[in-house]
């Protein structure tokens, strides 16, 4: 069996503070550590990272025997269709595609492109070599696809991605607009399947039951502004205009100084395929409270607590009952730091290596 | 709001266990091990010990919240239309809930939006020499650029007006469609109705007797003949526009609904009823809602289905409505052979067709009078005359 020397990630975008770039990155330098040359190849990069990258055509002209091709399944891109054209084995990490029911009512040009994206991923799937997904909930839609033992392997969230200390002038401008109120967080793109809304209507039933003064705090990126946009109109509707705060394009010093001033972290996505902001909230020590939805169930684990029916009502209970009993919160905060230990850096790496040393380079390599 | 009583502290003492010299298999994270002196290792299990211990009380905690809720709901705290409202309140933000030529406007609007490109692309940069270079090249490529977006912009124009065309056409045939509907009938004005008690229940009782399946009563009316059937054995629910008529229905149990027949076929799987019984409304169908009525009941009906059509003929229909309901129905009742005429070109066969029995009103000398016969004979003649057929029933099956 021929080991691979390269082994060279793909990814449509190279972005700053963005899961699926970090994960990249990390992983880049976990490859090199291992022996490997590793370059990453995109369809574009952002300024600050375009050093890191190289532009996808590029790699025609610098392809050498024994390279292995890891691409970063997120979205689509006309890099598929470059890779579905290369001999080299091809291993795909699947971090989910959100599917288009979730845009249809909102964007219907972007439920077509998560489709074509889809599309993609179908023919990438019996193309690869070795298929890798984030979650078990990921992995069964690469075998609903024809993948037969794809590999469940987190993404690779690296220390080094937080702050070790909150930015003091983000924390006192925050600080300046709360008024003791209970603070729930979540961190996301604002997305359909993130249902922000359902966010928005857990603060009005948590103002109306347990904490008047209760407040929403939002950090993501507009993805889909027509959603991000009603969002925002609901909770002016509902008359919590001054009670929901938004933030993006943070510096992780000022991301961490939202979760230092926040209470409590609350996931309503209707789908995720991994959900990093759970590790972020664990790594901050702030209690969890999430639905079962997608795969936050298993990144989860007994890292939070986990609401059956997903009502906001529900919701709004469970974050009353943390806020007033500090030692469940306390029991949380534990819980989390205990379940992050399950995607220790060290631990991921070794399992991403050892996938990837597996893969077979001689002829015939493509499954 | 109600606390679960734990004791968190324990939470935090770890747990020894004492094993032989191999690990566990599995030891988890968390999970230290020492060798003794004699040679046995211990196990210090403290995150899975924990890990135990807090799943128990974490879900000890979602069991207390799950009551809370339960408990809040049944006090009348936390209503469940409530949450309804909220989710219909906030998909009204949506731009595809709007409906009609609303939703319409408003993808225009988006379109009109989306079809100017703007040639100036930003040029802010956070290294001082990237904002230099980046106007550099917009101004250095700018007549390319505007050659190439002038044609977009143009295309996207082109497409803008011609949606623009589409729309005002679509709001002018609604309006004209709008224009064309019946105006509204008296209130209350239905066709009450207790089919069960009718003269010709026993003849539809009869057709469906021994289908297998299940049977719609539309304009069920009282219920009557939906109880009839159900008496006879047969898988039968009813329907009927009006809420107010099914009350005694209800009472008794039956399976019926409010519903317009052509809203309830329109959501029935194909070949999914044995049998179909339509009376009441179907009399004052619009023409085309006649024609779809058919179609719908065709396809709905399971080969060797039966219907049963019930409807007032039309010399009789003005009298039994009367003229204000008369002048303002949507339609008209048709002839029996019309009915008959429209079943049969959707492969339903008809089996029979029967009017009712003229009344008799005016009254016959004794046969043994003088001159009985001569004045009795003339009577039938103008009775003959004056009186028209009442209704009737059709009653077709599904051939293939």
């Amino acid at each position: 069996m021929v080991r691979p020397t390269g082994v060279h990630q793909f990814v449509p975008a190279l972005l700053p503070r963005d899961a699926t770039g970090a994960h990249t990155l990390a992983l880049r330098d976990a490859l090199r550590e291992a022996g490997w040359t590793s370059e990453i190849y995109v369809e574009a990069a952002h300024d600050d990272l375009r050093p890191e990258a190289h532009y996808f055509e590029e790699y025609a002209e610098r392809a050498q025997p024994g390279d292995v091709l890891l691409y970063q399944v997120a979205t689509g891109s006309p890099m598929a269709d470059f890779l579905l054209g290369r001999p080299e084995p091809l291993v795909l990490s699947y971090h989910n595609i959100t599917p288009a029911s979730f845009y249809e009512p909102w964007e219907p040009a972007t439920a077509a492109k998560v489709d074509a994206a889809r599309a993609q991923l179908a023919a990438l799937v019996p193309r690869a070599a070795l298929c890798m997904a984030d979650s078990s909930f990921s992995a069964a839609e690469l075998v609903a696809l024809g993948c037969r033992t794809p590999a469940v392997v987190p993404v690779l969230v690296e220390p080094a991605r937080f702050a070790p200390d909150p930015d003091p002038a983000e924390v006192a401008r925050l600080r300046a607009g709360r008024d003791t109120g209970t603070v729930m967080l979540f961190v996301g793109r604002l997305s359909p399947n993130k249902a922000q809304h359902r966010l928005v209507e857990t603060l009005w039933w948590l103002r109306r039951t347990e904490d008047p003064r209760a407040r929403l705090r939002l950090v993501g990126s507009a993805i889909t502004p027509t959603y991000a946009e009603a969002v925002l109109r609901f909770a002016d509707e509902l008359g919590l205009a001054e009670a929901v705060e938004w933030g993006e394009d943070l510096t992780p010093a000022q991301l961490a100084a939202w979760y230092a001033e926040a209470d409590v972290f609350v996931c309503q996505s209707e789908h995720e395929g991994f959900c990093i902001p759970l590790l972020e909230a664990m790594h901050f020590g702030l209690p969890v409270v999430a639905i079962a939805r997608g795969a936050v169930p298993e990144t989860l684990g007994g890292g939070g607590l986990l609401v059956g029916d997903g009502r906001p009502v529900s919701v709004a209970t469970a974050i009353g009952r943390i806020v007033a009993d500090p030692d469940l919160a306390r029991v949380l905060a534990e819980a989390g730091t205990d379940r992050l230990r399950a995607f220790s850096p060290s631990l991921v790496r070794q399992q991403h290596i050892e996938l990837l040393a597996g893969v077979h380079c001689g002829p015939g390599t493509a499954a | 709001m109600s606390t679960a009583s734990h004791d968190a502290s324990s939470l935090d003492e770890p747990s020894t266990v004492s094993q032989p010299e191999q690990a566990p298999p599995g030891a988890g994270p968390g999970t230290g091990t020492t060798v003794g002196e004699d040679g046995t290792r211990s196990v210090t299990v403290v995150a899975d010990g924990d890990a135990a211990a807090r799943a128990a009380y974490l879900a000890q905690v979602m069991a207390d919240i799950d009551a809370e809720v339960a408990r809040r709901r049944a006090s009348g705290d936390l209503p469940a239309g409530l949450e309804r409202q909220l989710d219909e309140l906030f998909l009204e933000f949506s731009p595809m809930s709007a409906r009609g030529t609303d939703r319409l406007r408003e993808q225009l609007a988006v379109v009109d939006a989306g079809a100017f490109v703007d040639i100036a692309v930003p040029v802010a940069s956070r290294k001082a020499v990237g904002s230099a270079l980046k106007r550099l090249i917009r101004s250095a490529i700018s007549w390319y650029v505007g050659f190439i977006v002038h044609q977009i912009v143009k295309f996207g124009w082109s497409v803008s007006r011609l949606f623009h065309l589409v729309v005002e056409e679509v709001e002018d045939l609604s309006d004209r469609v709008d224009a064309l509907g019946a105006p509204d009938l008296p209130e209350g004005v239905h066709v009450a109705s207790a089919p069960g008690t009718s003269w010709w229940a026993d003849d539809a009782a009869a057709a469906l007797s021994g289908v297998v399946g299940r049977v719609l009563v539309a304009d069920c009316g009282d219920g009557s003949l939906v109880g009839r059937l159900v008496h006879d054995g047969v898988d039968a629910y009813g329907l009927d526009p009006s809420e107010h008529a099914l009350e005694e229905a209800l009472a008794e149990g039956l399976d019926v609904r409010e519903g317009t027949v052509l809203e309830h076929l329109g959501v029935v799987g194909g070949e999914g009823l044995a049998g179909v019984v339509l009376d009441g409304s179907i009399q004052w169908l619009r023409p085309n809602d006649r024609l779809r009525l058919v179609d719908l009941v065709a396809d709905r009906l399971a080969v060797g289905g039966v219907l049963v059509l019930h409807s007032a003929a039309p010399e009789g229909w003005e009298r039994s409505v009367g003229p204000v309901v008369a002048d303002l129905a949507p339609g008209r009742p048709v002839h029996a052979e019309t009915w008959a005429h429209l079943l049969e070109s959707r492969d339903l066969v008809v089996q029979t067709v029967k009017h009712s029995a003229p009344a008799a009103v005016l009254e016959r000398l004794p046969a043994d009078q003088p001159g009985a016969a001569v004045v009795n004979a003339a009577v039938d003649a103008v009775e003959a005359l004056a009186s028209v057929a009442g209704d009737y029933i059709v009653v077709a099956v599904r051939q293939s």
